[in-house]
């Protein structure tokens, strides 16, 4: 292939040239190659990263404090859902993992308005009834059913009307019976059917609770179709929940 | 007796197939591959299920670093422009990456002197440097000093996360002598002078972005850092009215975790 043939017209002529063989080595030539493929290959991102989008409630407007305030605590104690984000840190404050190297996040979870206080300043005991702690666990298959962990299947039992409508909705779109469009509008047709009664979230997260672990939250949001939610400012009352469901629940 | 004939054969390999290969594929990964940004500090984002990807153009990314101790934040600042060289029709290129950088240094070092009354001392050959610069974070009183070093010093500078003077400062800046704000009576953080100035920077596309759907700004933090740490950051921003915009992560999926 590298070789140039010079065809001497099939005769042998008085003084013609001496048949050559031109003969290009392309070694080199590979070798310059695989160095700039190489290159190229360390030196270049293939995948664009993903973002995530976040709404923070928008300041407040020194004149218009108290209508932003009143609307704030509309939501109904049926409704209303706390979560609070934890992430266990040792003394170098590098985040715990657990053995199979996930970081250990624990999510404390309340129902309704925030515990009741005795007059001591401590949580009353029903108050501390109250209070749950889950994990970050996912879903997992079991026999063709998906099966939800941990504070999924908390938010999932809590919105199940919604999630689940959404999910067979998602299942349609994998089979392309509709295209990204009609799905939204659709699922935005549902959460709205269901704004009433669907829980209304505030997430919020302790000083230390990593950053992968407050996105973690927000993905259970977007997982379990919740609509509503807000990150909320993590104040004394929450530490002290948190405290007393240490104190309760000893490892 | 007959001899044994050894036949010679040749050794040589014909390389040209394999070189017309990896042409090819060195072609396409020219063609397809975009460089990794030079960035003052590594960080890895944060797992999620969101499929939207990030703008390629028009987009302000905001570098969330910490130091060792995960106790001081360290605010980097990248200016993405527009990535079509034809857009705005009637003055081709103006909105370019390098074009809003320059734009941005002028606009915030005027801003910084209105409103502490110190003057940033910026020269038009700083602004040159400074658009040429991907990914920056150091105070306005720095700038001049740090766009005067020879490349490997800035990466030196602002990859030193240990190093108080790196990142755009978060807090209140400080007075001027008279330990008043000269000109408006507020008190803004000088990243919150750069991320109004971008918003303000007549590039309509990017202020659109800024404004309406938070997908101009992309805020990329370590899957560790502290929350409250970040939050300093969303928290400046949320003050400035910007108080939608986009996390960067990355991709997994939702029955994995």
């Amino acid at each position: 292939m590298a070789q140039i043939e010079q065809s001497d017209g099939g005769k042998k002529k008085k003084g013609a040239q001496k048949k050559m063989q031109i003969h290009v080595d392309f070694t080199p030539m590979v070798d310059m190659n695989m160095l700039l493929i190489t290159f190229f290959m360390l030196c270049t991102t293939m995948i664009k990263s993903q973002t995530l989008s976040i709404a923070l409630p928008a300041p407040v407007d020194p004149n218009q404090q108290k209508t932003e305030q009143a609307a704030g605590d509309e939501v109904n104690e049926r409704d209303a859902v706390t979560i609070i984000i934890d992430t266990e840190r040792d003394e170098n404050n590098n985040i715990k993992h657990d053995d199979k190297g996930n970081a250990l996040e624990v999510v404390y979870y309340y129902e309704g308005f925030a515990p009741a206080k005795g007059e001591d300043g401590k949580l009353t005991p029903e108050g501390a009834a109250k209070i749950k702690a889950y994990s970050f666990e996912g879903n997992t298959q079991e026999n063709g059913k998906t099966v939800y962990h941990g504070i999924r299947e908390i938010l999932h039992n809590r919105n199940k009307v919604v999630a689940e409508a959404v999910n067979d909705l998602k299942k349609e779109r994998l089979e392309n019976k509709i295209d990204d469009e009609t799905f939204n509008a659709k699922a935005k047709e549902i959460r709205e059917a269901n704004k009433s009664t669907s829980p209304k979230v505030t997430i919020k997260a302790t000083d230390g609770a990593a950053w992968q672990s407050v996105i973690s939250a927000l993905d259970e949001m977007q997982i379990n179709q919740i609509s509503q939610y807000r990150i909320g400012t993590f104040t004394e009352d929450d530490q002290l929940v948190i405290d007393t469901y240490k104190a309760n629940n000893p490892k | 007796m007959g001899k044994i004939k050894v036949k010679r054969k040749s050794t040589l390999i014909d390389m040209t197939a394999m070189s017309d290969v990896t042409v090819l594929l060195l072609t396409f990964f020219m063609l397809t591959s975009t460089f990794l940004q030079k960035e003052p500090t590594q960080v890895i984002t944060p797992p999620s299920v969101s499929t939207t990807k990030v703008e390629i153009s028009n987009v302000a990314k905001v570098l969330v670093g910490t130091n060792e101790a995960k106790d001081k934040v360290r605010v980097f600042l990248n200016i993405t422009g527009e990535a079509d060289p034809n857009i705005p029709e009637d003055n081709p290129g103006a909105y370019s990456s390098e074009n809003m950088r320059a734009n941005a240094l002028r606009m915030a070092a005027a801003e910084y002197e209105s409103l502490t009354g110190h003057n940033p001392g910026i020269t038009d050959k700083d602004v040159q440097v400074f658009s040429k610069i991907g990914t920056f974070g150091v105070p306005m009183m720095k700038m001049h000093e740090f766009l005067s070093m020879s490349q490997t010093e800035q990466d030196k500078f602002v990859g030193d996360m240990e190093n108080d003077m790196a990142g755009i400062p978060l807090a209140n800046y400080i007075p001027d002598k008279n330990g008043t704000y000269k000109g408006k009576d507020e008190k803004i953080s000088e990243f919150q002078i750069w991320m109004r100035v971008l918003q303000n920077s007549g590039n309509p596309a990017l202020t659109e972005a800024m404004r309406l759907d938070g997908s101009g700004i992309a805020v990329k933090a370590d899957r560790s850092t502290p929350f409250n740490k970040v939050n300093e950051v969303l928290e400046s921003l949320r003050t400035i009215k910007l108080n939608k915009f986009t996390v960067e992560t990355a991709l997994i999926d939702e029955n994995a975790k």
